[in-house]
């Protein structure tokens, strides 16, 4: 009975710390899918996002709620001003350069937020003003509780914004044939702009949900994007389900890993489980075994 | 005024000069082919209508503007349609999604009025309507030909380019496909129609014009091509009649 509840206990927050990784592997595919670039910047969306949480709440003193919403909409105009500053003006351009302007992007980034807001991680209140509950001897933290909330909603909102409106079909044709949207008369260069813009807030609301648990810090994007960028390889590369998936995969993986194994070592686990799927399942859960696309 | 005239156009791949100095006009209501072989210009010629290639030179006019400054998307939004060559489907959208999107140059109309032309568009094409919820790299060469030419009419077209479209295709399908461009535009739409099938494409036209590297050649209605000595050797196997 104590082994079952210890390892629900780890489960719970295995898929709390994976749906982190998901909400930022999703915004990774997103743009993937929609530009063919690796975005290295995907991370630092999280971390301006508890950064700009930080400033609203504990800065400013806004109500939470007040202050959430002003850093989503804080992060979407972030993505606006990412699409036309680190893509845009390279987009005609092979996808080298873009993601090297991506790197820049993320290196410019954490060291302005280091020059504005100095070294110290932030601390940042649990949206809930409870500690949490016990169920059948498995304590639910509020603040997980939150965060696998919020991910479901999210998912779910992703899923019927991309799957049924007109919008999200012209999201999806641009990232499939982008010449062919252009005769059809979708606007390609907007509809990237909206594709940066959500994965910005996606990103964002990432990293306000995880700053209570881990702290906001410079450096706390990097750490998230590495995993999920694992975590899109081993959902399969590009794939919108692949990333959800893989990432709470990850989060369990890496969680009963350091409980069970060692817990120095709880960083590594997600990169040999990497290291595996490369090696025995390279296309991932949900790809197709494709080199290259014509 | 005639709907659509090109006037001395260069288009350039690259460092290649794909044509040199183009000049025809559509005029309303015709159905108009370019025939010539592979590598002519003839996708070139289109494809400098539609705005994917600038040309360097000369002007494109349609219903009397120039709009070869203009991308894409806003040429689109003028009233011309382009089938590319290859089809162009997008293989992870839905045949109905597909066909919806051909729309996505008429601004603000409901999303239910959409619906109801895509239903149209399968009483013109019934052998895609089961296949209406599959996705589109499902479907066989010939039902994406006709999932494409169905997409581009779901923009209402002024002037509907099609490139190649019996490529590949079996005779019959490919019968099948020119009865339905004869009736699309019996219902007014104005066609410029590449086409490599020279015969197929002089059955359907008003008018033709011979693209040989880069230029035009000859002009003329399907009885002075298909009387042209040349024209016959060329493109119709020689032995033609």
């Amino acid at each position: 009975m104590q082994f079952v509840t210890e390892n629900l206990q780890i489960l719970f927050t295995g898929l709390g710390l994976g749906s982190i990784y998901a909400l930022v592997a999703l915004g990774f595919v997103l743009i993937i899918r929609a530009t063919n670039v690796v975005n290295f910047a995907q991370g630092d969306f999280a971390m301006l996002g508890g950064y700009a949480m930080v400033l609203f709440f504990t800065g400013l003193g806004w109500p939470y709620w007040i202050a959430f919403i002003g850093a989503l909409l804080a992060m979407a105009v972030f993505g606006v001003l990412f699409n036309y500053g680190v893509y845009y003006p390279l987009r005609h351009r092979s996808f080298l350069p873009v993601l090297i302007s991506t790197l820049g992007a993320s290196i410019f980034l954490q060291n302005t937020v280091l020059y504005v807001a100095g070294p110290q991680p932030k601390p940042l209140d649990k949206l809930l003003n409870f500690d949490g509950i016990t169920l059948g001897g498995v304590f639910l933290d509020s603040q997980y509780i939150v965060i696998l909330v919020a991910t479901v909603a999210l998912v779910f909102f992703t899923f019927l914004f991309f799957e049924k409106t007109l919008l999200g079909k012209k999201l999806q044709a641009t990232s499939q044939d982008k010449d062919m949207a252009r005769l059809l008369g979708i606007p390609v260069a907007l509809m990237i702009a909206i594709t940066f813009i959500y994965s910005a807030v996606l990103g964002g609301i990432a990293g306000v949900l995880v700053g209570p648990i881990l702290f906001v810090s410079i450096g706390m994007g990097s750490i998230i994007a590495l995993k999920a960028f694992a975590a899109t390889i081993i959902g399969g590369f590009g794939d919108v389900k692949g990333a959800i998936v893989g990432g709470l995969l990850l989060g369990v993986i890496e969680s009963l890993a350091a409980q069970h194994i060692s817990v120095p070592y709880k960083d590594a686990y997600a990169f040999l489980a990497l290291f595996l799927f490369l090696l025995f399942r390279p296309q991932g859960i949900f790809g197709e075994k494709v080199s290259e696309k014509a | 005024m005639p709907l659509l005239e090109l006037r001395n156009v260069a288009s350039y791949y690259g460092n290649v000069q794909a044509l040199k100095g183009v000049s025809l006009r559509v005029e309303q209501g015709e159905l108009v082919t370019l025939l010539g072989a592979n590598g002519a210009g003839k996708s070139t010629t289109l494809k400098t209508i539609s705005g994917l290639v600038v040309p360097a030179q000369g002007e494109v006019l349609f219903e009397g503007k120039p709009v070869q400054k203009l991308g894409p998307e806003a040429i689109a939004r003028l009233g011309i349609s382009h089938v590319p060559e290859g089809r162009r489907i997008f293989p992870g959208l839905t045949v109905r999604e597909n066909i919806l999107l051909g729309a996505s140059n008429r601004k603000g109309v409901p999303r239910r009025q959409l619906e109801e032309e895509a239903d149209e568009k399968f009483t013109i094409f019934p052998e895609i309507k089961p296949f209406e919820n599959a996705l589109g790299w499902t479907l066989s060469g010939g039902q994406q030909q006709m999932l494409a030419v169905a997409r581009g009419l779901m923009a209402r077209p002024k002037l509907l380019l099609l490139d190649e479209p019996s490529l590949g295709l079996a005779p019959l399908i490919v019968q099948n496909l020119f009865g339905t461009i004869r009736k699309i535009r019996a219902a007014g739409t104005t066609i410029l129609l590449v086409e490599q099938n020279a015969n197929m494409a002089l059955s359907v036209a008003d008018r033709g014009y011979v693209l040989e590297t880069g230029s035009l050649t000859v002009e003329g209605t399907p009885q002075e091509l298909l009387g042209n000595e040349e024209v016959r050797a060329a493109y119709l196997g020689g032995h033609h009649g």
